[in-house]
């Protein structure tokens, strides 16, 4: 699922591990999460949400819509 | 699965993993020595004989354990899909080597090898899940 984690981390200038930190996962979970190659459950897409102060949809893409 | 030192659950996993491992050894010796000398029958034959995989279905408690301890999903995903590998593996080569030993001449494949080859086929698929995901 293509997501905007790259951008938002840049902004507030953190690393994946910084990110990785924060929600309390690897920096291998953040690195797949971002190169969407994994997709999070909604407790760890909302724990994001929470963290970057934005809508899941405001940081995920669906693919699948039109 | 994975280095002894990464996370609380990994930390667990590996030292619950150790101790099982330690006393299958423990046990296994007595196991052994003991129909070596004593050639026990009956129902202590049956108890001497099963000692030894009793910390072997330990360990698939500490692996399952594990699992529902990880708190990275992202992790514990890719270890679920190391034991799925490790599973399919071992069941697709008992499988084949089960028909190749009825209708063939190749030697016979005892039962207790089943274990360490599941654990190969676990080492193989975490490599090719961890390139995977790289």
């Amino acid at each position: 699922m293509k997501n905007r984690l790259r951008v938002l981390r840049a902004e507030r200038d953190w690393s994946q591990a910084d990110l990785a930190q924060r929600l309390e996962v690897s920096r291998q979970s953040v690195n797949a999460i971002e190169t969407g190659k994994f997709d999070p459950s909604l407790p760890l897409a909302f724990k994001l949400a929470r963290l970057f102060e934005m809508t899941i949809e405001g940081i995920f893409t669906d693919d699948s819509k039109g | 699965m994975t280095s002894p030192t990464k996370n609380p659950a990994q930390r667990r996993f590996f030292w619950r993993f150790a101790i099982a491992m330690l006393l299958y050894v423990l046990l296994l010796v007595p196991a052994v020595w003991g129909f070596v000398h004593y050639h026990p029958t009956g129902v202590l034959a049956y108890g001497l004989a099963v000692l030894p995989a009793l910390p072997i279905l330990g360990m698939l408690v500490v692996v399952g354990l594990y699992l529902a301890e990880e708190k990275d999903e992202f992790v514990r995903n890719m270890q679920i899909q190391s034991l799925l590998g490790g599973i399919g593996g071992t069941l697709a080569v008992v499988s084949v080597w089960g028909f190749l030993e009825n209708f063939t001449q190749v030697r016979h494949l005892d039962l207790f090898l089943v274990y360490p080859l599941f654990w190969v086929f676990v080492g193989i698929s975490t490599v090719v899940v961890r390139l995977r995901y790289r």
